[in-house]
């Protein structure tokens, strides 16, 4: 489970970021979230993952506040943590089952993972996330031949393949047409459900939220405006989070 | 017909200024002149004589007459200095790049592990790629002794600063969203190393330094000059003792290497592209 409590974060230059957040993501729940530009849903995400430090609050994964954590405590608790980004950020000359693998890469410590080889015991593994995903005759290609809905699904069996208890995605689909932004969130969905893994997913698209989501968080000025079951969420009520960014 | 261009409000077009033009005629003028000044000292500075090439022409002709035809029969005796202006040439790569990958990691912004390191390495590539490696060539030569030795030496030294500063370019323009993604898996450092950067950037740092070694064998066949042993060093004292038959053997033999290390390194690095 994901919980983060009155996160706040302060830039140095003194603009106020994320304001008292909260927020819970029960696992196998798919939570997502919305806001206009520089609302601070990405700003989340980076705090949530620690490559940004937040001024106050906590941010708890299961037992453990990520935000007391540093150096080998905090590369331990990552494992648990998986990210999605827009653009999928492979390593584009190794082969897809190399990338899924070196998702696993933080477990082992042998001498062989040191110096560049994969670790054996995980390549059986990658391989069926690779299926997860329907591209497991896709193993042994190069990952930067692949298209954009391809990459992104090899990315998901990357973080598939660190075995997190949470999964954030930040706009995992902003870059693909419409067939593939569906067949991506119903991965997600999938993987939320059977995995029973807490997801995390900022979008743009309405409509993938009242499709995909079971709850909706709306961010406004980097403050929660709404967080309801999708039902419960109204179309006026997420207008005016773009509304709010034009004004 | 004619075009209607739309202007921004209170901007005037090009070229309607008097004073602006008159301007730009001067300086276009200033530097004309100048030009023509850097020409006329350069010409005086290297002392050009072309009437010299005309009556060095005869020289050159009995020149030529006296290695013509090569002495083919020296071929056995050439071959020692050739293998060892190769390896002067490998040795000097090899070196340079076993010393210039780490500098580079410490050269690099985008991965330096602290800015004193990347001064630092910034520093020593910077000096070592300043100084030409005939001199370098001629400080081992004095420190070691004639041979083949000094030559690698030069080489290897110069080749660090020329491969680090290539390597550093190189890693410094290196996608690193895929670097900070293996990062937040839980990933070592080390393993974000070898399974990150280290395939992003191979196939560009083997292409650089098989282009190194192309460039490392020319540099080779000079430095034989010095005493750094090799194919120059033969070359030099056949033509102390007016061997030209044998000097044209040699350069037969030198226009091989070179076109062969090009031919070959260009189509390693295709292959690599």
């Amino acid at each position: 489970m994901l919980r983060v409590n009155d996160l706040s974060l302060r830039y140095p230059n003194g603009k106020l970021a994320l304001t008292d957040f909260e927020l819970t993501v029960e696992p196998g729940e798919l939570v997502a979230v919305l806001g206009g530009n520089g609302s601070g849903k990405t700003t989340l995400l980076r705090c949530i993952t620690r490559t940004l430090r937040p001024s106050a609050g906590e941010i708890w994964l299961d037992e453990t506040n990520l935000c007391a954590l540093e150096g080998e405590k905090l590369r331990r608790a990552r494992l648990a943590l998986a990210i999605i980004w827009q653009h999928p950020s492979l390593v584009r000359r190794r082969t897809v089952l190399a990338n899924v693998a070196t998702g696993a890469l933080g477990r082992h410590s042998t001498l062989w993972t040191t110096l560049g080889g994969l670790p054996a015991s995980e390549l059986e593994p990658a391989r069926s996330y690779l299926a997860d995903v329907g591209l497991a005759d896709l193993a042994e290609q190069r990952a930067g031949t692949l298209s954009g809905g391809q990459a992104q699904r090899v990315s998901i069996a990357r973080a598939l393949a660190q075995r997190p208890r949470v999964l954030l995605a930040d706009e995992p689909v902003a870059s693909l047409d419409p067939e593939a932004a569906d067949e991506i969130m119903r991965l997600l969905q999938r993987l939320a459900r059977s995995e029973r893994i807490a997801v995390l997913c900022v979008l743009h698209q309405l409509d993938l939220a009242y499709t995909y989501a079971d709850r909706v968080v709306g961010i406004r000025a980097g403050r929660i405006a709404f967080n309801l079951p999708r039902s419960q969420v109204s179309r006026e009520e997420v207008r005016q989070l773009y509304i709010h960014e034009a004004a | 017909m004619s075009l209607n261009i739309a202007r921004p409000f209170g901007t005037k077009p090009a070229g309607s200024s008097g004073w602006g033009s008159a301007v730009t005629i001067a300086v276009r003028c200033v530097l004309g002149l100048l030009a023509i000044a850097i020409i006329f000292q350069m010409l005086i500075v290297v002392e050009a004589r072309p009437q010299d090439l005309i009556t060095g022409v005869h020289g050159m002709i009995d020149l030529i007459r006296r290695a013509m035809p090569p002495d083919f029969s020296q071929l056995p005796k050439a071959v020692w200095p050739t293998l060892q202006t190769l390896d002067i040439a490998l040795f000097g790569t090899i070196v340079g790049v076993v010393v210039a990958v780490p500098l580079a990691l410490l050269a690099a912004a985008n991965v330096t592990p602290s800015r004193y390191a990347y001064y630092a390495a910034r520093a020593i590539i910077g000096f070592t790629r300043a100084v030409p490696d005939l001199v370098w060539a001629l400080l081992f030569v004095t420190a070691v002794g004639l041979g083949p030795f000094p030559g690698g030496l030069a080489l290897g030294v110069h080749s660090v600063g020329m491969l680090g500063r290539l390597f550093a370019e190189t890693i410094e323009q290196m996608d690193m969203a895929p670097i900070h993604a293996l990062e937040l898996t839980g990933a070592r450092r080390i393993q974000v190393f070898s399974h990150g950067i280290v395939p992003s950037i191979l196939p560009s740092l083997l292409g650089i330094g098989l282009y190194r070694l192309d460039e490392n064998i020319r540099s080779s066949l000079v430095l034989g000059f010095v005493g750094a042993g090799g194919i120059g060093f033969q070359l030099l004292s056949d033509m102390n003792l007016f061997q030209y038959q044998d000097v044209s053997l040699l350069l037969i033999i030198i226009f091989v290497i070179v076109l062969g290390a090009e031919r070959i390194s260009a189509a390693l690095r295709e292959r690599l592209a």
